[in-house]
Order: structure tokens, then sequence, then C-alpha cells
């Protein structure tokens, strides 16, 4: 088996990887960059815990992707969601709203979040479902989620609207 | 759970991707978006030696309509972008909904257009671990002679259920196919075939490369009957799209999906509103036809009897929206 020697760009840091064909973007992602913070669940793309963003900002699922096809191609994992020294708003209302008890599917679930919000930053419901149906949690349902995404909602229109009236 | 090893290919351009196919024949998969190929090599449902991966190719990139008024799409083309193209979404509404129905949206960031058409059957018994299935006797799709489903089936009847493709099959539309041989087009309901285990014509060294639906003004819907609607396979899928008004209809196919090897058109159904109109009598009457139009079906993952009554109640949905629906607006 020859491995192949790639460039992966995670959370904006460059990471050099030799990878086999075989081996898919959440195996590299978890055992080589050692980031652990995106979840290994059904690997068959059923349950979204290992839900990444790719370069168009859009939700991916790394277990069904090959690391060989993300050679140079930017992915943001949930270590690249927080701000320096400030969580992002989805993540801080996961934590007010109690949308998190295990804790398995939280990282996918505010990948899923971001993902939808960087696209459409005022979804309607049906686009939250639509989002979230591929996310799935087995502890607390996807009411407290739902109530968490709808809150981050609220906050970062809050702070768009401050930062408008700042002129910035 | 792992994928097996394999090589990789990732050919620069179609004359290349078709050259590799010629010669390397069975022992090479096409990867699209990888959603379903993927899992099934994870279950050691397939051992192909390398994969050849035709997602970026310019060829099977692209949406557009040419001057006779043909609508190609890619097959390279992504679910999520189709499902809300503009010009899907307001000309062949049935098919952005269906589209739209494929997985999640996560699934559907990744899948192409040219996998849904060439996804493989499915079953509860295949669809599983090497390890769980080798708890039972190998069925007919995995070398052996019974069906665990269909006790009295001689053959494999594992469930065709890519969304887009009674959709499409209600459009008319075609396939285009082609080789380092040369090009095909053909019907793409002429496509698939009623078997489990070789469901459809694809020939080796074949690559899907693009569909086209042919220029007409029509009405269309697509609905789905699933456990979970945002992410699971349908129980069964109805695909309508109609022509002329609802009181002189000029044309009309029902197809439906998830309820056996291939899509089923509803010939019964059809001819029965052609010739009353779309009526509140010639709905119920056609949703009653529905059953004799589809045979047998294979209950897989529902009880015996539930698919030909859930059928009933689509065609039933799918022409009532029909009715309400807008005739989309020309050019
Ligand atoms: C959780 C989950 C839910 C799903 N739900 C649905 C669903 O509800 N409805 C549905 O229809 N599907 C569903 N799928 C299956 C799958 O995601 C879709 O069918 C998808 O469209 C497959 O496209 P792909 O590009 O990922 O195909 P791939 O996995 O890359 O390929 C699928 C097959 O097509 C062949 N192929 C791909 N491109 C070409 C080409 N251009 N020419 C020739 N052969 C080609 C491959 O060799 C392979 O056999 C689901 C998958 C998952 C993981
Ligand atoms: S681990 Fe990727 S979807 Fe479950
Ligand atoms: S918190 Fe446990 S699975 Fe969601």
């Amino acid at each position: 088996m020859t491995r192949q020697l790639i460039t992966l760009i995670v959370n904006g840091d460059r990471y050099q990887v030799p990878v086999a064909p075989h081996e898919t973007l959440l195996d590299v992602i978890r055992d080589q960059v050692a980031l652990t913070g995106t979840k290994r669940g059904c690997t068959s793309g059923a349950c979204g815990v290992c839900t990444v963003q790719g370069e168009d900002g859009r939700a991916v699922l790394s277990c069904l992707a090959l690391a060989i096809e993300w050679d140079n191609r930017p992915v943001t994992t949930i270590e690249g969601v927080a701000g320096e020294d400030e969580l992002h708003p989805v993540q801080k209302a996961f934590l007010e709203y109690g949308a998190v008890q295990c804790g398995a599917c939280t990282p996918g679930l505010i990948m899923t979040a971001k993902a939808l919000l960087d696209e459409n930053p005022d979804p309607d419901e049906e686009a939250i479902n639509e989002a979230l149906a591929g996310a799935l949690c087995r502890c607390t349902g996807h009411i407290k989620v739902k109530i968490a995404v709808r809150e981050a909602i609220k906050a970062m229109v809050a702070d768009a609207a401050a930062e408008d009236s700042h002129g910035v | 759970m792992q994928l097996p090893l394999f090589e990789y290919h990732r050919p620069a351009s179609l004359d290349e991707a078709l050259a590799t196919l010629g010669t390397a024949g069975s022992s090479l998969a096409v990867l699209g978006g990888g959603t379903d190929l993927l899992i099934n090599l994870k279950l050691r449902l397939e051992r192909p030696r390398a994969l050849l991966s035709v997602r970026e190719l310019p060829e099977l990139a692209g949406v557009s309509v040419d001057a006779a008024g043909t609508l190609r799409i890619g097959a390279g083309e992504r679910l999520t972008d189709l499902a809300t193209h503009p010009l899907l979404v307001a000309r062949y509404p049935g098919l952005a909904q269906a589209i739209r129905a494929v997985g999640s949206r996560h699934v559907r960031n990744m899948a192409t257009l040219g996998g849904n058409l060439c996804l493989p059957t499915r079953c509860w018994y295949t669809n599983q671990s090497e390890g769980w299935r080798g708890s039972q006797l190998p069925c007919w799709k995995t070398e052996g002679q019974v069906c665990h489903v269909i006790k009295t089936a001689s053959n494999c009847r594992a469930i065709h259920s890519a969304d887009s493709v009674p959709a499409l099959i209600a459009l008319d539309a075609r396939l285009l196919l082609r080789s380092s041989q040369g090009e095909r087009e053909l019907p793409l309901a002429d496509f698939y075939r009623d078997d489990g285990i070789e469901n459809n014509v694809l020939a080796p060294g074949e690559l899907v490369i693009a569909v086209l639906v042919p220029p007409a003004r029509l009405r269309s819907v697509f609905v789905k009957a699933a456990a979970r609607t945002g992410l699971d396979y349908g129980y069964a899928t109805l695909a309508g799209a109609l022509g002329g008004s609802n009181r002189a209809p000029k044309s009309l196919l029902l197809v439906a999906g998830s309820v056996g090897t291939m899509p089923m058109v509803l010939h019964q159904s059809a001819r029965i509103i052609l010739a009353d109109g779309l009526t509140e009598a010639s709905i119920e009457a056609a949703a009653d036809a529905a059953r004799d139009d589809l045979g047998e079906v294979t209950n897989l993952f529902t009880p015996p009897g539930y698919k030909k009554r859930l059928v009933r109640g689509l065609v039933r949905r799918v022409l009532n929206e029909l009715r309400r629906q807008k005739l989309p607006a020309a050019d």
C-alpha cells in the first residue's frame, strides 16, 4: 500500500500527512492531525457526528469523504469554531439552553447548525429542520437543539445590528 | 467500519477516464460523491481493485438548456445545487422535490446525480456488515440461492430507491452514456431492469454523462413516504407529470419508486385521468387502479400489503397536487 503526502488545511493550519487512498477524512483528522472533536459514529452517513465544513462552508460527512480528495482544500472542524477568547454564538446557545447531554452528537450538531447559518443567517423553521435532520441526538432529541439554534440566530442578528450601528 | 484497501485514480479528462475504464473492466469502481459506494465497500459488498473518481470531470458538470429547449443536467452535479437550482424549482418542481428528498442535507452536499441514477438496489439482508451476513445463508445477491425476504422468489427482489429516478422518468428523460467506443442515448425508463442484482443496463466501460429532459410545459409533483422524511429511504414514492389542462389532460406519467427492483409506471391510473380529466371521482378511480398496475411489490421494510395501500394514497395526493399546481411559466 503506497501512501501519498497531502496537505490538509484544518482550521487554517496546514498539516503534511501521508495518506492511503482508503483512509477517510474522519480517520486522518482524528488519528493523524489528532483533532478528536470530530466524532466517529455510524461511519455510514446516517448520524452526522462526523460533520465538518468544506471550503464552501457546506456540511460534509467526513466518514464518507476520502482524505486523498481533500489535498489543499480548507476544512473547518469543531476546534476551529470558537473565536480567540469567546465561544461561537451557536456554542454559547447550546450551553445556555441545555442542548447537550452526553455530548457525543454535539460537535456534529454545532457544525451542522453553523454550516446552515453561514449560508443562510435567517433560516425559517423548514430550513432548520432540513439541516438538522442529518445529524442525530439520542439523548435530548432535537427540541432543545432547535431552541438553541433559534436563540443563536437571535444573538447573531443582534450582534450584526450592534456592529452596523457602530458603523463598522 | 473501515474501508478495504484500493487504489485511487482521478483522471484529468473524460477521455482519460473512459480509456482507464475501458481497459480495467470490473476491477474498477466509478466514484461519484461516494455516499453509497463507500458504504458498500465498508460492508464488503463490492471489492474493486481501484476507484475512478469522476465527480470533477468538466464534461460531467453543468445545467443548461439548448436552443430546442432540452434541459441537460451533468451527472457530476451535486444534489444540493440541483435541489435549489432556480430553473429546476421553477420549471421542473417535481424533479427539484425528488432531489431534495434524497437522504439528508449533508448527504446531498456530497452526492451526485450520476450516483443517484446508478444507485444499487437495497435489502435488509444484504445491506449489513459481512459478519452479520455470514450468520445466515447467502442470498441471490451474495451468490446464494435463497431470498430471505420473499421466500418464493426465484431472483433477487431488492429495492430500487433512488428518488430522482421516478421524477425524471415522469418527465420522459433520456440518459446520455459514453464509453471509449462511443456515445449512446436511451430513455431513462429503459435503463433499469427487473432484477435486484444487475438493476441497470450500463455496459462495462460506460459512464453516465448527463440526463436530458425533452422540452414540454408540464406540471410535476413528487411525494415520498418514509419513516423520517429528512433522512430515510422511502417506503414508497410517487412522481407525476401532467401536460394540458385539468379538464383535458394531454399527457400524464405516474411513476412509483421504492416498491420493487425498478421504478414502476402506473399505466392504468394514468389512462383513467387521460380519459376523464382530473376530477374528484377520476382521482379516486385512478388511486384504486394503482393496485393492478403495481403487480408484485417488495414489502421489505413494511408489513404485507402495506405498500399497495400506501401507493393508493400517494396517487391521490400527487393527482390532487397536480390539479392545484399552476402550469410553469413559458421561458
Ligand atoms: C444516510 C443516507 C441516506 C440516504 N437516503 C437516500 C434517499 O432517501 N434516496 C436516495 O435516492 N438515496 C439515498 N441515499 C443514497 C445516496 O446518498 C444517493 O443515492 C446519492 O445520490 C448517490 O450519489 P453519489 O454521487 O454519492 O454516488 P456514489 O456512491 O459515488 O455512487 C453510487 C453508484 O453509482 C455509480 N456511479 C456514480 N457516478 C457514476 C457515473 N457518472 N457513471 C456511472 N456510474 C456512476 C457508482 O459506481 C456506484 O455504483 C442515502 C445515503 C445515505 C448515506
Ligand atoms: S459517523 Fe459520519 S455520519 Fe455517522
Ligand atoms: S447529547 Fe447525547 S447524543 Fe446528543
